[in-house]
């Protein structure tokens, strides 16, 4: 399973939406559940599933999915 | 005497006045964008859908739910409703599938209406509920089938005339609110007509809103302040106001609360602590000229937020009191009261209250006691929909028990203690502990919970859960994250505990009730006192 795809699991679980598909401009707005409480189990849920924790800096400012991508690509390098 | 149905008060009256083409709402979008809608606009758009829904029989007294974030199409759901008679339940989005179906099938709602985005909740539960009709999806190209209709379909072939009693019976009941009690499942507070007077005269009597001045209101309509405060009273009342689609955003706001020039502004303690956690820059590049008062609800407004509010925008902070079950202000700071920072001010002009013990006595100034009003005031909740004995409970000798502990000092002014009973306000949501323990119960590997609240800084009280675990099972970040995954999906994101404690045993008494006040000392590392009832 590739990356993108473990993702979109990981969102899947989170927000318990099985039609959930992730691009890369996709942000809070576009899922109803994401909200600042339900953001820090998606962070959670990403550190287990690709086993690192997030520092501070690297989740203040994210955009939208594919930041989320880039930072855990480069977690991963 | 007949009274103003809310839709006619609030839309049909101002186009018969020929207010149609005024705007009754900025609303400003995520992106900053803005539409204005009309009088006219939403008066139409809430014909047609009264049309929709007429087609679906949905008679007086019946409830239609609305599941929506905030947006212009709710505001024209509620006033649909109203021009039916029938009664509106707007739940918030954030809910989860339990708390949905808890309110859906108390309600008996037989029209659910939502988007596509929250259908999925929904569906998940509609097979519970042998009176929901339809479900009307607002940006659903196509029906779907299965009782699932596109709305703007079933819209496309309604009228924008509908005929309705713009004159009814006060009594006539106009919307339920749900709120959480301390056990059991949550109950609608039922609002009727005949309350709008009683809801207007806290326009002026607390908040000043001066002719042409703009308001902004930032409760969600799901809150009882979001209906009253940001749907019914600046319509009827013709304030000139703006809404904002986003939540809470400290650059966005402050950047429509200077650019917008809002003069009127009621927001929630929690924004304004989140708020005084920003930097300095996020206030000091705005002037915000144009403000003239800051009103605040839902959870006790700190003295450091008061004299931080002072300092950032030169404005006083006037905390308000009231509840789903009051329907408008009863106590309050205002304009030309000396504010005394923590305080909930005083009462409103004709509403009596009384802090009092168990037997409804009086106590001594400066004594805590229950806070209670005396019954019969407009705006009050005639009753818990389908649950009037619980309702009935809520009364002792004519004074309504609110839930809160208060004291009244020596000038008059209320001050908040805290609650009387278990249920936990946590930012501005009233969480009752039974709804966290059931969806945690559900947890295979818990088998016993107990849920309490602790003060937190930030969200006036957090939810703290006390887990056993059935044996052979260890407390690992992945069952923490199912355990906060799975109340968030079954009761809603604002339900999360905040923290787990992992115990052996959940103190209960010989009846098997929850001692929380054991779990809070526990918590807080301090005496439990008498544990002699302990199991």
């Amino acid at each position: 399973m590739d990356l993108r795809e473990r993702l979109t699991n990981v969102f899947r679980y989170v927000f318990h939406d099985d039609s959930i598909t992730l691009n890369d401009d996709m942000t809070a707005d576009d899922i109803e559940e994401w909200d600042s409480l339900s953001h820090v189990n998606l962070l959670l849920a990403i550190e287990l599933e690709f086993g690192f924790e997030f520092l501070q800096r690297e989740i203040q400012d994210l955009e939208n999915v594919g930041a989320l991508v880039r930072i855990i690509e480069s977690k991963l390098a | 005497m007949l009274t103003k149905n809310f839709a006619y008060a609030c839309l049909t009256e101002k186009c018969e006045l020929g207010l149609g083409a005024q705007v009754a709402l900025h609303w400003i979008n995520n992106d900053l964008t803005a539409v204005d809608y009309t009088y006219q606009d939403f008066e139409d758009s809430s014909n047609q859908l009264a049309n929709v829904l007429a087609g679906f029989d949905i008679q007086a007294g019946e409830v239609v739910s609305i599941f929506l974030p905030r947006s212009e199409q709710l505001i024209s759901a509620f006033f649909a409703i109203q021009k039916l008679q029938a009664m509106s339940c707007i739940l918030f989005s954030t809910l989860g599938e339990e708390a949905m179906l808890d309110r859906l099938e108390n309600s008996g709602a037989r029209v659910v209406i939502t988007k596509k985005s929250l259908l999925r909740k929904v569906l998940a539960i509609k097979d519970a509920l042998p009176q929901l009709k339809a479900i009307l999806v607002i940006d659903l190209d196509a029906h779907q089938g299965g009782q699932v209709y596109s709305l703007p379909q079933l819209l496309s072939e309604a009228g924008t005339g509908f005929d309705y009693q713009h004159y009814v019976d006060p009594e006539t009941p106009a919307f339920l609110q749900y709120t959480s009690g301390s056990t059991g499942k949550p109950k609608g507070a039922l609002h009727v007509h005949g309350g709008l007077a009683e809801m207007q005269q806290t326009i002026g009597e607390i908040m000043i809103i001066e002719p042409g001045d703009l308001y902004w209101c930032t409760a969600d309509p799901a809150w009882i302040t979001g209906l009253v405060y940001g749907i019914i009273l600046p319509f009827s009342l013709s304030i000139r106001q703006l809404q904002f689609s986003g939540g809470y955003n400290a650059e966005k706001w402050m950047q429509i609360l200077d650019d917008q020039g809002v003069n009127t502004w009621y927001t929630a303690p929690t924004a304004l602590r989140m708020l005084m956690q920003e930097g300095e820059f996020t206030f000091s590049k705005h002037a915000f000229a144009a403000l003239k008062h800051i009103y605040s609800v839902g959870e006790p407004l700190n003295p450091e937020i008061f004299h931080w509010g002072k300092k950032t925008f030169q404005k006083e902070i006037y905390d308000t009191w009231f509840q789903t079950e009051t329907g408008c202000i009863m106590i309050a700071n205002k304009p030309g009261l000396v504010v005394k920072p923590g305080s909930m001010g005083k009462p409103r002009a004709g509403i009596e209250i009384r802090i009092c013990d168990d037997e409804v006595k009086p106590v001594p100034v400066g004594k805590q006691g229950y806070l209670t009003l005396r019954a019969g005031w407009g705006s009050m909740f005639r009753t818990y929909f389908q649950k009037d004995k619980e309702y009935q409970d809520k009364f002792r000798q004519g004074f309504y028990f609110t839930g809160d502990l208060a004291k009244q000092d020596e000038d008059g002014y209320v001050w908040y203690i805290s609650r009387s009973d278990d249920v936990i306000n946590t930012a501005g949501h009233l969480v009752g502990p039974f709804e966290v323990e059931s969806a945690l119960l559900e947890i295979e590997e818990v088998s016993d919970v107990a849920v309490i609240g602790v003060p937190d800084e930030l969200l006036h009280q957090k939810i703290i859960a006390f887990l056993v675990l059935r044996p052979g099972e260890t407390w690992e970040k992945a069952l923490e994250l199912k355990c906060r995954i799975h109340v968030s999906n079954k009761v809603s994101s604002f339900a999360m505990p905040s923290d787990f404690v992992i115990t052996d045993k959940i103190p209960k008494n010989q009846s098997g009730k929850i001692l929380r006040r054991v779990l809070k000392a526990q918590y807080d590392g301090t005496d439990a006192g008498d544990l002699s009832t302990m199991e």
